[in-house]
């Protein structure tokens, strides 16, 4: 027999909490697409995507159904096609794109990942190739996302990539200049990027993932700061050890429906599962917020002093709880501080209470990185290219994802608005440290890779 | 031998099951299952047993209920044959949940059990109760219910809302395994 607490608590997570599993999202490998003759390539992947993908959405509505859990997303993820595309030229990357959109469109996912590269220790001409066609790439199609590993631990920083990167972003803002530059939120450069994240825009199905796989991201930030409220009430005697353990606690019960929703989805489709991402990721609508957990903390906002402390809790929580809920663990798994995306970081960005160097600071203890943040249309390149090698850096030297997903807004500066629309959300643009950095972004080269990579 | 099934329904106070098991030890019956359940005052079992033979069951049923009145415990006993083979036996099913929360109201149950009835579904586990208090006058019932499995869930599940719509609650169904998945680390 169920007890009451147990129903009651599923329902309200459900009901009021906004508990749903944020995506599922299926990796097909297009390694075997690969073709000198581009009608080859493309008639391989609309097959392959097809035929895996087929029952993809109808699947993971039935078991949501089954379970009275929604699957909000269903998305694909891909090869990056810097590699199964090495001998394109940038014309036929934007044609490869575009197979790559109208395949999801046709499997009816919302978005496809891993349009991207690898390119932490070099750039092989099919990774320029494909850089240099993201402009228009991202232009001309609407679901595929882009990824590009600039940095690691293990490789150091590509200072030459992360110089075209800014330059990159720059052009791909102006192509999108009529949607508020919104190609760019379909970009992530990274650090030490986890080759199976069911999230966008970061997914991509690695080097050494199997043939086609499952891959679950839950979510779940409403029902871990109503968690929080409901402890703080019970109990105004909590200290910060309790609250960890009510984190803890509620992570592990997020994770429980990615992992059964996911397996379930892999089962049924004979596919194998792959892991559960358990990452708190929000969304603009009101209740599904990472930031409001800052403030069930006792902060004013998140942005505040505390902040960093408060995110390196809660992202350690998570992961605590979560690990155990899950057989297999990947992805980002930690909190999101996506601006745009989570109405009370927005909210707390646009009346300044939340910098870009707090975001920053942030993120060396959060999941991804600086994430969804609308930038003045003006900032020049090596502005840009240098607030990547920032997020590289606290990457590379601490073993960890880093990532940057800005968007400089053209036409557009501090205060003003831009809307993206959707999970994408809006936001008011924040302003960017003063400063010159052209000098250091023109030397380029290789930052090397830290002492502690020296492992065997 | 031969299987009885036999029911106590009556006011609970410690000493019912020893009277119960110790009579029916008297009469030189083996108790196979019980099951047992308490409702505020009211205490109800349900006793598999082995009988013998030669005790007839009406003479067992006269038996225990002399045997219950004499050790001054109040029950009223009902004794059937039992022939071992359930409803679920018969038919594959899958467990889900059922709840259904609102304004508490005449009419609930009798309701949403029209539904269950209609599609065969049998429901294992009730429970009603009033989470926000007596004052605060919303209901919350839980069925635990077996499913046939050649059901369409998306019927039942269309019904069980229109009926809840009906009654001004929702309802909400899910399979039972979300629960003890989200709640429970199972045993190895």
């Amino acid at each position: 027999m169920l007890t009451d607490r147990e129903v009651l608590s599923t329902l309200a997570m459900l009901r009021n909490e906004h508990l749903d599993v944020r995506t599922v999202t299926l990796g097909v490998s297009l390694f075997d697409c690969a073709s000198d003759n581009f009608d080859t390539f493309a008639d391989k992947v609309r097959a392959k995507i097809g035929k895996y993908a087929e029952k993809l959405v109808a699947t993971c509505d039935e078991v949501g159904d089954k379970y009275g859990i929604p699957v909000v997303n269903k998305r694909i993820s891909v090869s990056p096609m810097g590699v199964v595309c090495a001998s394109f030229t940038s014309d036929q990357m934007v044609k490869a794109c575009k197979v790559l959109d109208d395949a999801a469109k046709a499997a009816g996912v919302n978005f496809l990942g891993g349009f991207g590269a690898l390119v932490e220790k070099g750039m092989t001409r099919g990774d320029r190739a494909l850089i240099d066609s993201l402009p228009e790439a991202l232009a001309v199609t609407d679901c595929v996302c882009s990824s590009i590993n600039v940095a690691s631990s293990r490789s150091g920083i590509n200072m030459d990539a992360v110089a075209l990167m800014g330059e990159t972003i720059k052009s791909i803002a102006n192509r999108t200049a009529d949607r508020g530059g919104l190609g760019c939120a379909k970009l992530v450069v990274f650090a030490n990027i986890p080759q199976d994240v069911p999230f966008m825009a970061g997914a991509y199905l690695g080097v050494g993932e199997p043939e086609v796989v499952i891959n679950v991201g839950v979510s779940g930030p409403g029902v871990v700061k109503k968690a929080i409220d409901r402890a703080m009430e019970r109990n105004p005697n909590r200290t910060l050890s309790d609250i960890a353990e009510v984190i803890k606690r509620t992570a592990f019960k997020v994770t429980r429906v990615g992992e059964i929703i996911g397996t379930e989805v892999a089962a049924r489709l004979g596919l194998p599962f792959g892991v559960a991402d358990l990452s708190l990721a929000p969304t603009p609508e009101v209740g599904d917020s990472v930031g409001e957990i800052f403030q069930s903390m006792g902060l004013s906002s998140i942005g505040a002093p505390g902040s960093t402390a408060v995110l390196a809790m809660l992202n350690d929580a998570v992961k605590k709880g979560g690990a155990f809920a899950s057989s297999h663990v990947g992805g980002l798994s930690g909190a999101f501080i996506p601006v745009s995306e989570d109405s009370s970081i927005a909210a707390a960005a646009a009346c300044g209470a939340l910098t870009l160097e707090k975001l920053e600071a942030m993120t060396s203890v959060c999941s991804v990185g600086l994430d969804m943040v609308a930038i003045p249309g003006d900032t020049s390149a090596a502005t840009i290219s240098a607030i990547i090698a920032d997020e590289m850096a606290i990457g590379m030297i601490n073993s960890k994802t880093t990532a940057v997903r800005i968007i400089p807004v053209p036409g557009k500066g501090v205060g003003e608005l831009v809307s993206f629309g959707g999970l994408l959300g809006e936001a008011r643009i924040m302003p960017v440290p003063g400063g010159n950095a052209e000098n250091f972004i023109r030397l380029g080269g290789r930052i090397p890779a830290p002492i502690h990579s020296l492992k065997n | 031998m031969y299987k009885v099934v036999v029911s106590f329904l009556g006011r609970d106070c410690p000493g019912i099951v020893h009277a119960v098991s110790s009579l029916m030890n008297e009469l030189d019956c083996n108790i196979d299952e019980v099951s047992q359940t308490i409702l505020h005052s009211e205490f109800a079992a349900i006793v598999i047993a082995d009988v013998p033979d030669a005790l007839q069951i009406d003479t067992l049923h006269a038996k225990l209920e002399a045997g219950l009145e004499q050790r001054k415990v109040d029950l009223n006993v009902t004794a059937r044959l039992f022939d071992g083979s359930g409803w679920g036996d018969t038919i594959a099913t899958e467990p889900y949940v059922v709840t259904v929360d609102g304004p508490d109201r005449p009419g609930l149950i009798a309701g949403v059990t029209g539904v269950f009835s209609r599609h065969n579904v049998n429901i294992e586990n009730l429970k009603a109760l009033m989470p926000g208090g007596k004052d605060d006058g919303n209901a919350l019932i839980v069925y635990e219910v077996a499913v046939p499995l050649t059901k369409d869930i998306a019927d039942l599940r269309a019904e069980l809302r229109e009926e809840a719509d009906k009654l001004a609650v929702r309802v909400s169904m899910q399979h039972r395994d979300i629960f003890e998945a989200v709640h429970r680390v199972q045993p190895v």
